[in-house]
Parts: structure tokens; C-alpha cells; sequence
């Protein structure tokens, strides 16, 4: 036996442990692989502790972060109310538009029972009106329901803008400005459809229609409070031309003070 | 009855009008910048001495860098023009002269007022630099900061107007 077998030999006695170590150590270490490189066995291993905290979590949310997003919330809304009314806004209009549709049922069935079950001398005129005008009964009491005004009457220059008369029960706003602002309005809509012969015939604004009536140099804004319907706007154009022809508005378009008076005279009264 | 006038501002992109207006209406001024779209409408009603008053509807429209991109129908009608540059931008006076041509040849009876906004940020030196441009054509320097001559624009406006 030679001197490197002898060493071998005290090697193998003295490092025995180490090696036997060493090779659990490489065991341990496979199977830990094993486990983190595998889905499979990581979920396993790591998937019960998960559920488990977040089971906790959902149970303390309302604790730990209920007041923190709370107040979040608050915070946002207050900085961006004119988003949330952005956001809100179709949702409340199609609840209004459900509450008008359920409203105006119930005022149609209190129409009919009012038609069907009421004899008096209204009704009687208003059907003899009804039979006149050619206006269905039913149409003449939601106009009485729905008391439709002229507001205001302008006559305005067309191109220009400016106010040749004007004449309001109640000052609503400056006739000046209104004029200005219509006619720069119908300026740009009929611009961009380009083409000849259309008007910009109507505006609506709030609670105010705003009938349009074109004429060569000039255009008369009525603006009206309550319902517009297709029957008065009708009876309406038939007034406004009535007026034009009958007044010789075009002969008075230069003397202001006279076109007023005209307008008032003609407009003053409600009915149409 | 006081006669009504329609006055048109024009001009480039944040040479000031709607300053100039707000100035000569409201008496007011804000350095904060909001770029007017389409048009808006002002009103003022002044007295002019020995003569009845005068209502004077003015439109402000947006700013645009070339006179014929403005949309025509704003124009329409209108009694007198400001056409308003910054003085302290030489881009915005530069196509002064075709400009100008532009509306004499489509409004030739319409008087128009040339009006150098920002006079506030202009010194001599720098006057007498452009005078070749300034002295021929323009008729008030302003400035809507701090409201010189906004007054006497609009007042020598209406004067003619009537």
C-alpha cells in the first residue's frame, strides 16, 4: 500500500459525514426545485396559505380601507363634480324621461276621463273649436293643460344680427344679445350643411322653444314657454306670416318705433 | 330709439381681443389666457356728446392667422371692423397689408379700425423699428392691461358709425 492509497483511505474515513451531508443537502435541493419550478406543485404548496390571507383580508377591508376609500370617494367627487354629473347625466335622463312617460299616461288617462265622463259649456266649445280648426279635441286640452305662451317676438336682420323690433311680456334677457347669438347660430348651422334654401327653424332652450321664421331680409325669433307641438308650431307660422303680410312689415323695416308697436299690438295676446 | 351697430373683432390667435372687449365693456382685465370658439357677443351702449347714444353689439370671433378662413356669414352685415395684432409679436402684423386689402375689397363702405393690443410690453426703440409697418396703417395703439386709448377706439368708431 502506497502512500496515496493510505491517504485515500483516511479520506474516505474522516469525510464520510461531509459526504453523506452533502448529497441529502443535493436531495433536498432537487425536491425544492421540483416544487418552485412546477406550477402544479408551487400552487399546491402556496395556494391555502393565499386563500387563507385573503379570506382575512376581505373580512377586514371594510375595517382597514373602508374609511380610507370612503373618504377617497368624497374627496374625488367634490373635485370632479362636473364628471360625475357628466356620468350622471344620461342615467338621470333616461329617469326622467321613464318619470314624463308615466306622468303623461296619467295625464292622458285624465283627459279621457275628463272627454268621456264631463258634459259642461267648455267642453261644448271646445268641440265645436275641435270641428272648426280641425284640431283634435284631445290636442286642444293638452294645449289648455300645458298653457303655451309667446314670451318674446323679435325681428332681426338677417346677415347682421340686429334687432329691427322686439317686444316681451317679461324682459327675459337682451333682446341685443339674444338676436346676436341666434343669428351667429344659424349662421354656423346652415355654414356647415351647405345647402341652399335651409333654415335653422327651431332652438331649443331649457324650458323656452325658439320658432324660427325665415323671411328674405329678415327672420322673426318667437320665443314660447310650455308645450310646442306640431299643431301650434303650424298655427304659429300661420300667425307670423299673417302678421308679415298684413302689418307690410317689409315697408317698416326701417322705422323701428312703428315695427315695435305693430309687433306688440299683434303679439300682446296669448291665444294663437 | 338709440341705433344699434354691429362691430366685428378680428385678428390672430391670442393677440388679445377678447380682452380689448372685455376691457372696454366690463372694465376688467384677467391674465388668464381661454381661447374664444365661434363667436360670443358683447353689448355696450355709449354716449356720444351732442349726438343721441349708440348701442354697439360687438363680435368677438375666434382667432384665425388668415382673414379668409374666417367663416363669411360672420361678417355679414357688420357696420365697422377692429382688426387687433400684438404689437409685441411681429407674426401677427406681418400680412397686415393683404389682410387689410382683403377687407376693403369685400367690405369696401365699412370703416376699419387697425388696433395694436399690448402696448404695455412695446417700448420706442422697438416702435420705431416697425414704423414702416405702424405709421401707415395703423390707426390706435392700446393696451387692454391696463386700458389706454381702449375707450377712444370705440368712441372714434362709433362717431363714424353714425
Amino acid at each position: 500500500m502506497n502512500q496515496d492509497e493510505k491517504l485515500s483511505i483516511i479520506k474516505d474515513i474522516l469525510l464520510t459525514d461531509e459526504r453523506e451531508f452533502v448529497s441529502s443537502i443535493e436531495n433536498k435541493i432537487k425536491i425544492l426545485e421540483n416544487t418552485v419550478n412546477k406550477r402544479d406543485n408551487l400552487s399546491a404548496k402556496v395556494n391555502p396559505i393565499i386563500d387563507e390571507k385573503l379570506k382575512t383580508f376581505i373580512k377586514e377591508i371594510p375595517d382597514t380601507l373602508g374609511p380610507t376609500i370612503t373618504e377617497a370617494l368624497k374627496e374625488e367627487i367634490k373635485n370632479s363634480k362636473d364628471a360625475v354629473v357628466e356620468a350622471l347625466f344620461p342615467i338621470l335622463g333616461q329617469m326622467v324621461k321613464r318619470y314624463v312617460q308615466h306622468e303623461m299616461k296619467l295625464l292622458s288617462e285624465k283627459i279621457n276621463n275628463q272627454v268621456n265622463n264631463t258634459f259642461s259649456f267648455k267642453r261644448f266649445f271646445r268641440k265645436t273649436k275641435s270641428k272648426a280648426s280641425g284640431i283634435n279635441e284631445s290636442d286642444l286640452i293638452l294645449q289648455e293643460q300645458t298653457n303655451t305662451k309667446i314670451e318674446q317676438a323679435i325681428i332681426i336682420e338677417k346677415g347682421s344680427g340686429l334687432v329691427l323690433a322686439e317686444f316681451s311680456k317679461n324682459k327675459m334677457a337682451d333682446e341685443d344679445m339674444v338676436a346676436g347669438m341666434l343669428t351667429a347660430i344659424k349662421s354656423f348651422v346652415e355654414d356647415a350643411f351647405k345647402k341652399e334654401g335651409q333654415n335653422l327653424q327651431y332652438i331649443e332652450y331649457d324650458l323656452y322653444h325658439i320658432h324660427l321664421q325665415n323671411f328674405s331680409s329678415f327672420y322673426i325669433a318667437i320665443v314660447v314657454s310650455g308645450a310646442y307641438n306640431i299643431v301650434y308650431k303650424d298655427k304659429l307660422e300661420d300667425k307670423i306670416l299673417k302678421f308679415a303680410s298684413n302689418q307690410k312689415v317689409i315697408s317698416t323695416l326701417k322705422n323701428k318705433s312703428l315695427l315695435t308697436k305693430k309687433l306688440e299690438d299683434f303679439f300682446k295676446n296669448e291665444g294663437i | 330709439m338709440k341705433a344699434s351697430k354691429k362691430i366685428v373683432i378680428i385678428g390672430h390667435f391670442g393677440v388679445g381681443k377678447t380682452s380689448l372687449i372685455r376691457r372696454f365693456v366690463e372694465n376688467t382685465f384677467s391674465e388668464d389666457y381661454q381661447v374664444t370658439i365661434g363667436v360670443h357677443i358683447s353689448k355696450k351702449t355709449i354716449e356720444i356728446p351732442e349726438q343721441e347714444s349708440i348701442s354697439l353689439i360687438i363680435w368677438d370671433l375666434e382667432g384665425q392667422d388668415d382673414l379668409k378662413k374666417t367663416r363669411s356669414s360672420y361678417l355679414l352685415g357688420t357696420n365697422g371692423f377692429i382688426y387687433v395684432f400684438d404689437s409685441s409679436k411681429p407674426l401677427t402684423f406681418e400680412n397686415l397689408n393683404s389682410e387689410l386689402k382683403f377687407l376693403k375689397e369685400n367690405y369696401p363702405n365699412v370703416p376699419v379700425k387697425v388696433v395694436g393690443n399690448k402696448m404695455d410690453l412695446v417700448n420706442k426703440t422697438y416702435l420705431a423699428q416697425y414704423s414702416s409697418v405702424f405709421k401707415p396703417l395703423v390707426d390706435f395703439f392700446v393696451s387692454a392691461k391696463t386700458g389706454s386709448r381702449v375707450e377712444s377706439l370705440f368712441s372714434k368708431l362709433a362717431k363714424e358709425l353714425i
